[in-house]
């Protein structure tokens, strides 16, 4: 009797302990949530708190964030760098080259998130409105940084008033931003003749149709083209050209059913459907826009500087210009944050780490590399950037694609449903089964109501 | 727990007690794994998505009661999750005729012909590959420009479609994809049944004059309704679960053309981070599903045959 009871009280402990770790693991995260409604809310803990930099005492933080092999190389350097400037704190880099934001988005759910993360632009407002992230206001001001250098649409899209994104707090330094220009093949415009594409003003869609006509060329006249003129639209650019808007300026609407907005997306479908300039998704499914670039069968293309390192290696002669905007400088670019774990036990180190990666001395390496633009003005205007002698010959064009950019319209609401709607119905339009303006009106109160269910708060 | 072991523990006489108790403690202690292991990970989540349900709840912050109202969005307010619901029988279209694909190669299979082993393996093959691998091929497979199937259709003059990027063309491509999938798993069942099924049966059959049609109908098919029975139920709850080559392929579109249940689930819970909402739906589909397995095993008893 007495072995059988032993193993009942093994089995009983074995549960026992089972609720009592559930019941602390629910308490502790009741606690913290409270904490983080506060670090939401109200300013959070003035620097100086806790994990002091400077006390002597060894710090120990991880780090995580995502990137190619070449993006880890800078990463792992930048934070040698940084351990060397910083002997008391210790970075621990968990580099996530796969399904980032899955895995993050458990370790947040869990509590076991890293100090310092990278934060998608287009998870930012989701995460940040969960009361996950840091505000760094405070910290931002006690430190060198200066905000007023910095891009502003790089910097407005990680603060958070609360409801929506673009105005309020700070809570992530851009870790770098990636505004869209036209890159386009000298070799093909020379063969047929055609003049370069001015690095100081942005094409109108006549000029883009025009240019691009010239350039399609179906050699066997099997109705094909060999080579096409233009790329697909990243069309967000292409409506703010052209006076329109996708959402309203509070976030409450959808917009894109308005003229502006209309007659801008039907010329995007129009390239495709109606000139054949631009080629359709059958064409594109074989390579992207970007292969077809690289291979020469497409003359001009919309891209970030992201490409810049690789396209270094062909073996033809190119350059940037303006991305065609209905003759305005306009257009949007893609960006990831640095922010901070708002559950973070090490908050000034976690700092340290967020400003030396996005302040000078981590842009400038990131810069260097060729990849991205850096986040200060006076950086960009700097050889670390333009980097004379190499391609492309227009660099600058970056710089004032980085000044007119906006941010991308999937970092406007925490919840990303409306932009998933609108997505998933396009195909309807650049396959010509719809009119634009059929498709926005047809859509609209469907969008709406994706905006106001996914974000209540907007409508209190 | 006590309880019940006591009542069993009761019922061996006293010289054989002993023996028997050290024997039970040892199975008990093998048995609390595996229990423990249902409890925390299974019974426990289970029941607290059934709460959830009930709740907002964004999986980073308290969850807040909120009554029916998820289920009522789910079932009056959101035609995406009638559309996810309707997408999903239409996908379950492959059912049949894989199962009737998977016999007839089973049939084959069954014959006693030199290398037949080899071909047992071939066609298992598939069913240990992870499916990442066999969908990300598959999206070769389909591709509009370079992709085999499109090939083998210029060979005899046909332009294939754009398979996976056209919205009529989406959902039965994932179809074809779902029959091929399910194949090699399906055909070794069969072939276990087909060889299970009574030689003297068919020898008193041949007696009586009886055409290998005759035979098929009146004895390979009774014979093997069980297994028929088996695969139709996990085949229809494979397919209204059908999600990672969804996500892989299509991701729910073009236009929503294939967009399943367990993807709109998982966009409601991991993009959207709305779990009340998603575990609402869950919960509709796991009855969803209880009710069209009792349908099922209701409906077998008329055609089901257990020698």
């Amino acid at each position: 009797m007495k072995a059988k009871k032993s193993v009942f009280l093994v089995i009983c402990f074995i549960l026992f302990a089972a609720t009592v770790i559930g019941c602390a693991g629910t308490k502790t995260n009741t606690n913290d949530n409270a904490a983080n409604q506060n670090a939401g809310n109200n300013n959070t803990a003035a620097p100086g708190n806790n994990g002091d930099a400077n006390t002597g005492e060894e710090v120990n933080i991880k780090f995580a964030g995502w990137g190619d092999p070449s993006e880890k190389k800078v990463f792992n350097q930048l934070i040698a760098d940084f351990e060397t400037k910083y002997p008391t704190i210790k970075v621990e880099y968990l580099h996530m080259p796969a399904d980032y934001v899955g895995k993050m988005n458990t370790m947040l759910a869990g509590g076991t998130a890293p100090d310092v993360l990278y934060v998608p632009d287009g998870d930012f407002g989701r995460w940040v409105s969960a009361g996950l992230l840091l505000s760094i206001d405070s910290y931002v001001e006690a430190s060198d940084i200066d905000t007023a250098d910095m891009w502003d649409s790089a910097l407005t899209r990680y603060s958070f008033d609360g409801v929506k994104t673009g105005a309020g707090e700070l809570y992530a330094l851009p870790k770098d931003i990636g505004p869209i220009v036209l890159y386009y093949n000298k070799v093909l415009f020379d063969a047929a003749n055609v003049p370069y594409p001015s690095a100081e003003n942005p094409m109108t869609f006549d000029e883009l149709l025009e240019t691009a006509q010239k350039l399609t060329i179906d050699e066997n006249g099997d109705g094909k083209p060999e080579q096409y003129g233009m790329g697909p639209a990243w069309w967000e650019g292409w409506i703010w050209g052209n006076g329109g808007d996708i959402i309203s300026e509070d976030r409450t609407e959808f917009l894109m059913h308005e003229k502006a907005a209309v007659d801008a997306m039907q010329f995007a479908a129009d390239l495709r459907n109606k000139y054949k300039v631009t080629p359709d998704s059958r064409a594109l499914q074989a390579m992207n826009d970007g292969q077809m670039f690289e291979t020469g069968k497409l003359a001009m293309m919309e891209q970030g500087r992201w490409m810049v390192p690789t396209y270094r290696n062909l073996d033809f002669d190119w350059d940037v210009a303006p991305k065609p905007t209905n003759g305005k400088w306009d257009g949007h670019s893609g960006s990831v944050g640095l922010g901070i774990y708002s559950k973070t036990k090490n908050a000034d180190a976690a700092y340290k780490l967020v400003e030396y990666l996005g302040g000078p001395e981590g842009q400038r390496l990131q810069s260097e590399m060729g990849f991205a633009i850096p986040s200060f003005k006076s950086m960009a205007n700097t050889d670390v950037f333009l980097q004379p002698g190499q391609k492309p010959e227009h660099a600058e064009v970056f710089i004032k694609a980085a000044e007119a950019q906006k941010a991308g319209p999937w970092t406007y609401l925490p919840n990303a449903k409306w932009w998933d709607t609108l997505n998933q119905n396009l195909a309807q339009l650049w396959d010509g089964r719809k009119t634009a303006e059929q498709l926005f009106i047809e859509l609209k109160p469907e969008i709406d109501k994706a905006i106001k269910e996914g974000n209540p708060k907007l409508f209190e | 727990m006590t309880e019940v072991s006591e009542t069993r523990l009761a019922q061996p006489n006293r010289k054989a007690k002993r023996r028997f108790k050290k024997e039970y403690l040892w199975g008990y202690s093998f048995v609390a794994a595996p229990i423990l292991g249902f409890l925390l990970f299974a019974f426990i989540p289970i029941g607290y998505s059934v709460f959830v349900s009930f709740t907002k709840y964004d999986a980073f912050n308290p969850p807040e009661v909120i009554g029916a109202e998820n289920y009522a969005r789910l079932l009056f307010e959101d035609p995406l999750f009638w559309k996810s619901l309707v997408n999903t029988f239409y996908a379950a279209v492959g059912i049949p005729i894989g199962m009737a694909v998977a016999l007839a190669i089973a049939i084959a299979l069954n014959q006693k012909i030199v290398g037949i082993k080899y071909f047992r393996t071939v066609f298992f093959l598939p069913t240990i590959c992870s499916v990442v691998a066999l969908t990300l091929l598959w999206k070769w497979i389909f591709n509009a420009d370079y992709g085999l199937l499109n090939y083998l259709l210029s060979l005899i003059n046909v332009e294939g479609p754009a398979w996976l990027n056209d919205y009529r063309w989406a959902m039965p491509s994932m179809i074809i994809q779902g029959v091929w999938a399910g194949l090699g798993f399906h055909m070794i069942l069969y072939l276990a049944a087909l060889q299970g099924v009574s030689s003297t049966l068919y020898e008193a059959a041949e007696i009586d004059g009886a055409g290998s049609w005759k035979k098929f109908r009146y004895i390979t098919i009774p014979g093997i309704s069980p297994t028929t029975l088996f695969i139709l139920i996990t085949a229809i709850i494979g397919a209204l679960q059908d999600f990672v080559r969804f996500m892989i392929m299509t991701e729910g579109g073009p236009e929503y053309s294939t967009m399943t249940v367990v993807y709109y689930l998982f966009l409601n819970a991991f993009r959207y981070m709305d779990m009340g909402y998603a575990s609402a739906m869950a919960w509709m589909l796991g009855i969803l599903i209880m009710i069209i397995t009792l349908i099922n095993f209701w409906l077998s008893r008329r055609w089901v045959h257990y020698e």
